[in-house]
């Protein structure tokens, strides 16, 4: 009984914490990746369209976590 | 079924040992660039990218997966070049598609589990459109160019020839990816997945399902290849 209690556990919250560190690792990363992608010989788009691309696409995403912040059922679900 | 027993009362938790967490994560992104190199390497006309990306938003959930979808296409980025790291997009709209539906109540029977790997297919095919269209002029060297080649020699514009391609890859890809989780899925502890409501069978049925689901998968595939062949 004593271990249970000190087993750690996570749950939702902690989860929507994880991916929302995710996006940032994407974010954090970006940068570097649209400048070597705009480097490649077949790619047209310049670095800065491909940027603001991603992180627009980001910025739904971190919409859609913000979302599941107010709308998700974050405590613990025990039956 | 994994409970905690308090006195006579049993106890159903959904909150996951942190242990299981920090082994579990790390492996699916393995599994995911492992996967996604030998498709590479083999040029089938899928992905595999995204097995482990469902196996943990279908058990720990779909911000969890989103993070293993994320994470995978990063360090991808590093083995491959650049070009995998925009699609970490349509990894993560899979974890969240994926972990979502199944918490909502589908994937109850293998018929709707199998629905629930199709509409994964469309969203991230939604989202991996775009991408293709406007980062990499349509083209990005994959299977799927030969038939959006195709596509437009047949008068369709960019943006339909890519989905069109793309949506038949990404079928493929799903059920296999979805139906391979659910076989890992069943080999985890029974505490990961006792919350969890997935398609149920007694016996050898199980089997039966997985199998059917991916052979339905690689015969997209394969009817893909012939048709190009």
């Amino acid at each position: 009984m004593d271990d249970e209690k000190k087993q750690i556990t996570v749950g939702a919250k902690e989860g929507l914490g994880a991916g929302i560190v995710g996006i940032a690792l994407l974010l954090g990363f970006l940068p570097m990746a649209s400048q070597n992608i705009a480097d490649l010989e077949f790619i047209s788009s310049e670095a800065y369209g491909i940027l603001a691309g991603a992180v627009m696409v980001l910025a739904i995403f971190t919409g859609i976590a913000g979302l599941a912040v107010i709308f998700s059922n974050l405590s613990d679900d025990e039956e | 079924m994994a409970t905690a027993s308090v006195g006579s009362v049993r106890k159903r938790s959904s909150r996951i040992p942190l242990t299981y967490v920090v082994a579990l994560v790390p492996v699916a992104v393995a599994l995911n660039i492992v996967g996604g190199q030998i498709n590479g390497i083999l040029k089938l006309p899928t992905f595999l990218d995204m097995i482990g990306t469902a196996v943990v938003a279908i058990v720990l959930g779909p911000w969890w997966g989103a993070l293993v979808g994320a994470s995978t296409n990063i360090i991808a980025s590093f083995i491959g070049g650049p070009i995998g790291l925009p699609f970490a997009a349509c990894n993560v709209v899979g974890a969240l598609v994926w972990g979502y539906a199944i918490r909502m109540g589908f994937g109850k029977t293998f018929w709707s589990f199998g629905l629930v790997n199709v509409v994964t297919a469309f969203f991230v095919s939604l989202t991996a459109v775009p991408i293709y269209v406007f980062i990499f002029g349509g083209a990005t060297g994959h299977f799927s160019d030969i038939m959006t080649a195709a596509f437009i020699g047949m008068g369709q514009n960019l943006f339909v020839s890519v989905f069109s391609s793309n949506i038949l890859v990404s079928l493929a890809d799903k059920i296999i990816s979805g139906f391979v989780a659910l076989a890992i899925i069943e080999a985890l502890p029974a505490n990961l997945t006792s919350h969890l409501t997935l398609p149920k069978s007694e016996g050898m049925g199980k089997v039966m399902w997985i199998t059917g689901g991916v052979v339905v998968g690689l015969a997209i595939a394969l009817v893909m290849m012939m048709v190009q062949g």
